[in-house]
């Protein structure tokens, strides 16, 4: 017995000591980051070489993000959500969730990358394309796609993969693009036979299909252009980009302030930091199109003037995301 | 004296048992606190959290999973998924444990390690091995698929493979014990009687072993259906519970409806706990009369030697193929594409992860001595003690067993990131959450283990020890400590292996300042970065199985020759 308690004794001693040193950690900024981890580290590092800054961050993708800040909104544990869709920004923002902020840069952002109230603000951009395995379609006898309905194309029979619309911001705007070229009805009709003829499977992440394709798992992708180019063409995968000639959406990458997040000040340096030239010459390893007019545009990257793009509605995309999702689950089933 | 008396009187005496003791009281009352607010609260949080929809109380959630083919489709496959996972494994779980207890097979000790090996890797490993074995740009898929055409891995064929190879062994473990414990002199006996082999394995072993069945088809169930890295792999468009509940929070920011879907998933798996616990365990023919006999039958005829034989030479084959594919794939380039042996992908691991591995082994090891001593603690009560709420005890200690990992993820972040009336700290973002989280996720592990040590514990031989003049201290030390020490260790074992494997609730409470390596992998297979993925897979089963023998070496030093106890019930 008195061993029983002798053991029971350090129980207690070991997890009152563990209480106390979770709340003597010392000062640094906090992110959610929607970027991929190595990305992430790519601007992270050099943001902390520059400014001396601490930065802990933790890597989600942006609809875990806005859940858990959502989770957490009684007591926020990030001050920061760097990246991802602006469609997640401004999903947040109307929940609240954000603190406005007008960041100091020596450019003037235009009127489509902020929100009104500065809610969030978006430092990057890219065009919704097709990747496509190049032994895939010599074997088929097919052409790249350069047309949606090339994806129903009875080559490509199973053998197309993209993101779930309600996970990804990728995939999400993929569709809300068909549902602004197309109307609501017209799309689902159209992507119940897609669905059914054309998809293999969905993945969680918007960038989940790009390797798939590279890889031969599937003969074509949709995601996003700096994507396709970052983890499939310059990663050595046989695989060549396309984009439909009837017009394609494009993702604003957002930045947003957490509302009351533990460390504002820190934050707001990020991101002024997030629009000086310099962080966004660092765009051009991941091929993502930079904001600053100053900034140099990546080797091999599709610049937003060499595609047809639709006049794409983020706000629109962002704030009717819940019933457009709710639509195509009814529809689809899955 | 009537019925209702002498319960009155009991519970009197036990009352006054405690009175005496009233150091016991306050522990005892501290664990049915930590046991509230760790188990039940996170349970409580999910349940009101379904049924709240803009801060009313709403059956919608309820209505729209019974209603919407996409909520009640994946809640179907899950329970597909796990009564062919459950059976298949159970078959083979049956075979191997047969032929390691009853046939005169070769390299027994080899066998039984190859069998047991997927319990120590983190469960999702098989499936990222199926994809680099049968993906379609897999190393056997060129070769396969002119044998049976094309297929595909992703989905339901797939899944029940992996998790055949995953949870298997747990119904191998289950089986052994049971076939090691059914005297082979009841079956030698048969045979002397005339009965032939097949006879005997119908009329004899079977039915002697129909519990154990049971009870490992039960618990492989519970573990498929609530197993979330292997669905979220290789799940395809065959959409599971516990994936479409973190999609539907992670994805959709509906945390209410994600908890309706966990909630969903709860009821399965903690039916089947019932059924084992409360009716299979109780219908155990074994009787226990010491040490196993030992004596194996050598008259076996050939058909039963041949297929019993070719069974476990071919798993054991598909063991080595899936482990060594892992192995493989991680010195190469680019999978799939560039097959150039390089070191690169640890070199990038060790980057990118190094704070993973790291923040893995400090919270496994935080977790594990708490995990040990309190699982330890609450069996010495359980056992050893009287008091009102013993059964609770255990019940509430031993549930968190068929509570899916999902399930216990959505609850600890619900109620750990606000302070409560009940628990004034944030857990939200600290290491305590998950540290917390393993201990008490991993605490039926440790109860077991200080169940299975208390019991090898008969009171009289402290007592004889005493009677020869030891005292209290040194019969502690000589006889109490090392018949304790291997059972305690290997609950230690076994909660630091489920600690750095976990990753179901994990990944709802991972934080920036604590991002634990199983994450980190499910990220790489995320971006179909499989190289990376079995480089730090790799690195975690290494770091396992180093731990595992410095833990092995303890127990050799200090109990010599004491058997080790099984680690799952």
């Amino acid at each position: 017995m008195k061993r029983v308690i002798f053991l029971s004794l350090l129980v207690a001693v070991f997890v009152f000591s563990g209480f106390t040193t979770v709340y003597a950690a010392g000062k640094v900024l906090h992110i959610y980051e929607a970027f991929d981890t190595e990305e992430a580290k790519y601007y992270i590092d050099a943001f902390e070489k520059e400014t001396g800054i601490d930065v802990v961050f933790v890597r989600m993708s942006s609809g875990e993000v806005l859940a858990r800040v959502e989770a957490e909104a009684a007591n926020p544990q990030a001050t920061v959500w760097h990246a991802g869709s602006n469609t997640s920004h401004i999903n947040a923002a109307s929940k609240g969730l954000l603190e406005p902020y007008k960041p100091k840069t020596s450019f003037p952002l235009s009127d489509s990358l902020h929100a009104k109230d500065w809610a969030w603000t978006g430092f990057y951009s890219g065009a919704i394309g097709f990747v496509s395995n190049t032994n895939i379609l010599k074997k088929k006898g097919a052409n790249a796609p350069t047309s949606w309905d090339d994806l129903l194309n009875p080559a490509f029979s199973k053998n197309v993969a993209m993101a779930y619309p309600y996970t990804s911001g990728t995939a999400y705007t993929t569709y809300a693009t068909l549902i602004q070229m197309h109307g609501l009805e017209k799309t689902l009709d159209w992507w119940e036979k897609f669905d059914k003829q054309s998809i293999l499977q969905y993945t969680k992440s918007g960038t989940g299909c790009i390797p798939m394709a590279g890889l031969g798992e599937v003969a074509v992708g949709i995601a996003f252009s700096h994507d396709i180019l970052a983890k499939g063409v310059n990663k050595g995968y046989p695989v060549v980009m396309t984009f439909p000639k009837e017009g394609t959406g494009y993702e604003i990458g957002g930045l947003s302030l957490i509302k009351g997040g533990p460390e504002p000040e820190l934050g707001k340096q990020f991101i002024d930091w997030c629009f000086t030239k310099k962080a966004q010459n660092l765009f051009q390893k991941y091929n993502r199109l930079p904001v600053n007019p100053e900034a140099t545009v990546g080797k091999g990257s599709v610049t937003l003037d060499q595609v047809k793009l639709i006049d794409y509605d983020h706000i629109w995309a962002g704030q009717n995301k819940g019933e457009m999702i709710k639509a195509w689950r009814d529809r689809i089933g899955k | 004296m009537t019925e209702a008396n002498r319960k009155r009187q009991e519970i009197i005496g036990n009352l006054r048992l405690i009175w005496k003791e009233p150091l016991l009281l306050v522990f005892i009352i501290a664990i049915f606190y930590f046991l509230l607010i760790f188990v039940l609260f996170p349970l409580f949080m999910v349940f009101k959290t379904s049924l709240i929809v803009d801060k009313q109380f709403d059956l919608s959630n309820y209505l729209a999973i019974f209603s919407k083919r996409y909520y009640f489709q994946p809640f179907i496959n899950s329970m597909i998924l796990g009564v062919l996972a459950a059976t298949a494994g159970t078959i083979l779980g049956f075979v191997f444990a047969y032929a390691i207890t009853r046939t005169p097979i070769p390299f027994k000790r080899f066998f039984r390690m190859t069998a047991t090996f997927p319990i120590i890797s983190p469960p999702f490993v098989v499936a990222l091995a199926a994809i680099l074995l049968f993906g379609r740009a897999g190393s056997l898929t060129p070769f396969l698929s002119r044998i049976i055409g094309e297929y595909s891995i992703y989905g339901l064929g797939g899944l029940v493979l992996v998790e055949t190879i995953a949870y298997g062994p747990i119904a191998f473990l289950v089986l052994y014990g049971v076939l090691q414990a059914i005297d082979p002199a009841l079956e030698e006996a048969a045979m002397d009687l005339g009965a032939s082999r097949a006879r005997v394995f119908a009329t004899v072993t079977l039915p002697l072993s129909i519990p154990g069945i049971a009870s490992a088809w039960l618990l492989v169930f519970i573990e498929s259906m609530a197993d979330f890295g292997n669905p979220m792999i290789l799940s395809g468009n065959f959409r599971v519970l516990s994936v479409q509940a973190f999609l539907q929070i992670t994805g959709m920011y509906d945390i209410s409806r994600g908890s309706t879907l966990a909630i969903l998933l709860l009821v399965p798996t903690v039916t089947a706990f019932f059924i084992q616990k409360y009716w299979v365990a109780r219908k155990s023919y074994v009787t226990v009369t010491g040490q196993p006999t030992g004596a194996t039958i050598q008259r076996l005829e050939w058909y039963i030697k041949l297929p019993t034989y070719a069974a476990c030479f071919f798993f054991t084959g598909v063991v080595f193929l899936f482990y060594g594919m892992v192995i493989w794939g991680s010195f190469q380039k680019l999978w799939g594409v560039d097959a150039t042996l390089t070191l690169h992908n640890y070199v990038e691991m060790f980057q990118v992860g190094k704070g993973y591995i790291f923040d893995s082994l400090k919270v496994s090891t935080w977790a594990t001595p708490i995990t040990g001593l309190l699982g330890m603690f609450i069996a010495f009560l359980v056992i050893r003690k009287k008091f009102i709420g013993r059964t609770t005890m255990e019940f509430v200690s031993m549930l968190t067993f068929a509570v899916p990992g999902t399930v216990v993820g959505i609850g600890y972040i619900l109620a750990f990131n606000q302070k409560s009336a009940l628990f004034p700290f944030v857990l939200t973002g600290t290491a305590w959450i998950i540290v917390t989280l393993l201990i008490f996720r991993n605490m039926p592990v440790g109860i077991r283990a200080g169940i299975a040590a208390l019991q090898q514990i008969d009171p009289s031989i402290e007592e004889a020890s005493t009677d020869l003049g030891a005292d209290s201290s040194k019969t502690f030390r000589k006889i109490t400590l090392p018949m304790i020490a291997p059972a305690f260790f290997s609950g230690l074992a076994f909660s630091f292996v489920k600690a750095m494997t976990a990753i179901s609730a994990i990944i709802f409470v991972v934080s920036g300042d604590w991002n634990l390596i199983t994450v980190a992998i499910l990220g790489f297979v995320d971006n179909s970065q499989y190289a990376q993925a079995a480089a730090m897979s790799l690195l975690l089963i290494v770091i396992v199985l180093i731990a595992l023998s410095i833990i092995q070496l303890l127990v050799g030093r200090i109990g010599k020759g004491a058997r080790t106890v099984s680690i799952v019930n």
